[in-house]
């Protein structure tokens, strides 16, 4: 036996696999699988349920039999949100607002996880970061709630700084909820909710990075522009490349508390996302169908982005998330 | 043995040289302030403030009168100091239920899934177990892709959790994210504890909550922050999967709805007080325990975002 083992590999492998399952192995099986239950249930049920996208259950008062018996329509759903002027109206908002997002709410953690990094006093820095940190506890609800309250016509507190920059009157207040501006209020709002938050991720990238880097470069009569941008940075580039690519495969995905939270009747031409279009159409609207299409190609396209993305890092940086 | 006595001596003596290194810096740092300094400092003062404001705002809001707070202009100080906001809150009865609702979900919600996520995370690091690789896969493909909210609703109707308080612990006992933060935690605990105990003939459920779990109590902590957070401050649910009743309405919800109210119509309520000003009393009551936490919870929250950090 112990002869065969040694010499025959692949019946050694044979022998292994036959090896009996002890109670260790129950125990451990029972446990990981009691959460694959979990996922399976909550997961990956839904994900049959996507079927629905194929079948025609709008304005079905009975979901389940329209999911079991409705009719067949192939990619009918498909090619009619396809040729719809809404759509493609919602997935503009949704793409362009994510680009804007990943220009400006992507780096902003990173830039201020640079800047904190120069703070010398660290009681300061200390306060700062648990200032800053605190609106991410906040929710969306409160937090929409309080973007109204500031940006009032009349009791906000915007209107008269623009009145005082001639940039608005008190006979004629503009309305910073409205859809020209919603996208700033939107972006803004958001870098003030997360970048404290984020910037923790870069600020421990930051600690740890080797001092004698930084010694070594203190010795060559380096200044501390040039320390942040060539030695940090480079540093915690793994850290910023998976954040990165995570933040592509959410290029069509918002915060649905974020943007229904903010949304009204006047800038919904502006503020209407797929995450809040697909809700729509489903409770309001009972387009189920419709909607779990609008849904599956989503859902689609994020995952294609994520692996492409990821692939392309791979090939150029060397390293990826998965 | 020798081993480590030699690797004890020479870490005293690279401590020992370091030292002296780290204070001489620490004493230039202190001296040498430049104008990029008081530049940094302006920028992260004003950031600050800005972030700060937002939340004075709806406090002072909150203690202001309703009618001079629509017709004059609250910038520092509250309008016409007035408690009157806060007692309609208080004798608003869905707001106190669904303040209930909210606790009761944070306090199960939490517990439960903690329990159930730590279990599942054990089961996943331990070397018993059989074709961990398809577990793994299979759990991190629904980080990526998901069924979206209509098949999620009809699940919950066909289970019968639609509208039901369970409909907010159930779908969120286990998360994928959080069982990879534990497990990664659990890899840190040092093989020879787990040999001894499993030569004393305990079992794995037994290793498991008496020594696994004990011993992550800090990664334990965070996770539990970040579900109570969530807990807390979710209100998607509740749109989506229930008709906001007796025991389905959450705070969040609540708010939302008055929020909404007030920024719609000048609806007066009395002379006192306002739809504005009352909705500005919800939040800071809703804000309360969250700030009451906060100060404590803070550097948990930085400890467990870095044993992720760690293992991505």
């Amino acid at each position: 036996m112990r002869i065969n083992t040694v010499i025959n590999p692949v019946l050694a492998g044979k022998t292994k696999k036959r090896k009996k399952w002890t109670g260790r192995n129950w125990a451990v099986f029972f446990m990981a699988t009691l959460g694959l239950v979990v996922i399976v249930i909550f997961h990956y049920l839904p994900m049959a349920g996507l079927t629905l996208a194929f079948k025609d259950a709008d304005y079905s008062s009975n979901l389940l039999g329209g999911l079991l018996f409705g009719e067949f329509v192939g990619f009918d759903f498909f090619l009619e949100f396809l040729r719809d002027v809404d759509f493609w109206n919602v997935m503009s908002n949704t793409l362009i607002v994510n680009l804007i997002m990943l220009l400006i709410n992507f780096p902003a953690p990173i830039i201020f996880a640079l800047i904190l990094n120069e703070v010398k006093n660290s009681a300061f820095k200390k306060g700062v970061h648990v200032i800053t940190t605190f609106p991410h506890f906040i929710s969306w609800a409160i937090y929409g709630g309080i973007v109204i309250a500031l940006t009032d016509q009349t009791t906000g507190i915007f209107n008269p700084i623009l009145e005082f920059l001639g940039l608005s009157s008190a006979e004629n207040p503009v309305y910073l909820m409205g859809a020209d501006t919603i996208w700033a209020v939107i972006i803004i709002s958001s870098v003030l909710k997360t970048v404290g938050w984020g910037s923790i991720i870069y600020m421990s990238a930051i600690a740890s990075i080797d001092q004698e880097i930084y010694e070594a470069a203190e010795l060559d009569g380096i200044n501390r522009w040039q320390r942040a941008i060539y030695i940090t940075l480079p540093c915690i580039a793994p850290t910023i490349t998976v954040f990165l690519l995570l933040n592509i495969g959410r290029l069509l995905s918002n915060s649905f508390e974020q943007f229904n939270s903010m949304q009204n009747a006047v800038n919904l031409t502006r503020s209407e996302v797929l995450a809040t279009y697909v809700y729509r159409l489903s409770f309001t609207a009972r387009r189920y169908s419709y909607a779990t299409a609008i849904g599956f190609f989503n859902s689609c396209i994020s995952l294609l982005l994520l692996v492409l993305s990821n692939f392309i890092s791979k090939k150029t940086a060397g390293r990826g998330l998965f | 043995m020798e081993e480590t006595k030699i690797n004890d001596t020479l870490s005293v003596r690279e401590s020992a040289s370091l030292e002296p290194k780290a204070q001489k810096k620490k004493k230039e740092h202190r001296i040498r302030y430049t104008w990029a300094d008081y530049v940094i400092a302006a920028v992260l003062i004003l950031f600050s403030l800005v972030t700060f404001y937002q939340l004075w705002y709806v406090i002072i809001g909150s203690f202001s009168n309703g009618q001079e707070y629509a017709s004059g202009r609250v910038f520092l100080l509250p309008k016409g100091f007035t408690w009157a906001n806060y007692s309609v809150i208080f004798r608003d009865t869905v707001f106190w239920t669904a303040f209930r609702n909210t606790v009761l979900r944070t306090v199960t919600g939490v517990c439960c899934s903690l329990i159930f996520t730590a279990l599942v995370a054990y089961g996943m690091t331990s070397k018993y177990l059989r074709c961990r690789k398809a577990y793994y896969w299979l759990f991190i493909f629904t980080m990526f892709f998901s069924g979206g909210i209509v098949p999620m609703y009809l699940l919950l109707r066909i289970l019968g959790l639609y509208d039901t308080f369970f409909v907010y612990i159930v779908p969120s006992l286990f998360s994928v994210y959080n069982m990879i933060i534990i497990s990664s935690f659990y890899r840190g605990i040092p093989d020879s504890l787990y040999e001894a105990s499993e030569l004393d003939g305990a079992g794995e459920f037994t290793i498991w909550w008496d020594i696994y779990m004990p011993l992550s109590k800090p990664v334990l902590a965070t996770v539990a922050l970040w579900l109570a957070v969530d807990h807390w401050n979710s209100y998607m649910g509740t749109m989506l999967y229930t008709e906001a009743g007796e025991w389905t309405i959450t705070l969040q919800y609540h708010l939302k709805h008055l929020i909404n109210e007030a920024a719609g119509a000048s609806s007066e309520y009395a002379e006192m007080v306002s739809a504005k000003t009352i909705s500005y009393a919800g939040i800071v009551i809703a804000l309360l325990p969250i700030m009451c936490f906060y100060p404590f919870i803070q550097k948990h929250f930085t400890k467990g975002i870095m044993v992720g950090s760690l293992k991505g």
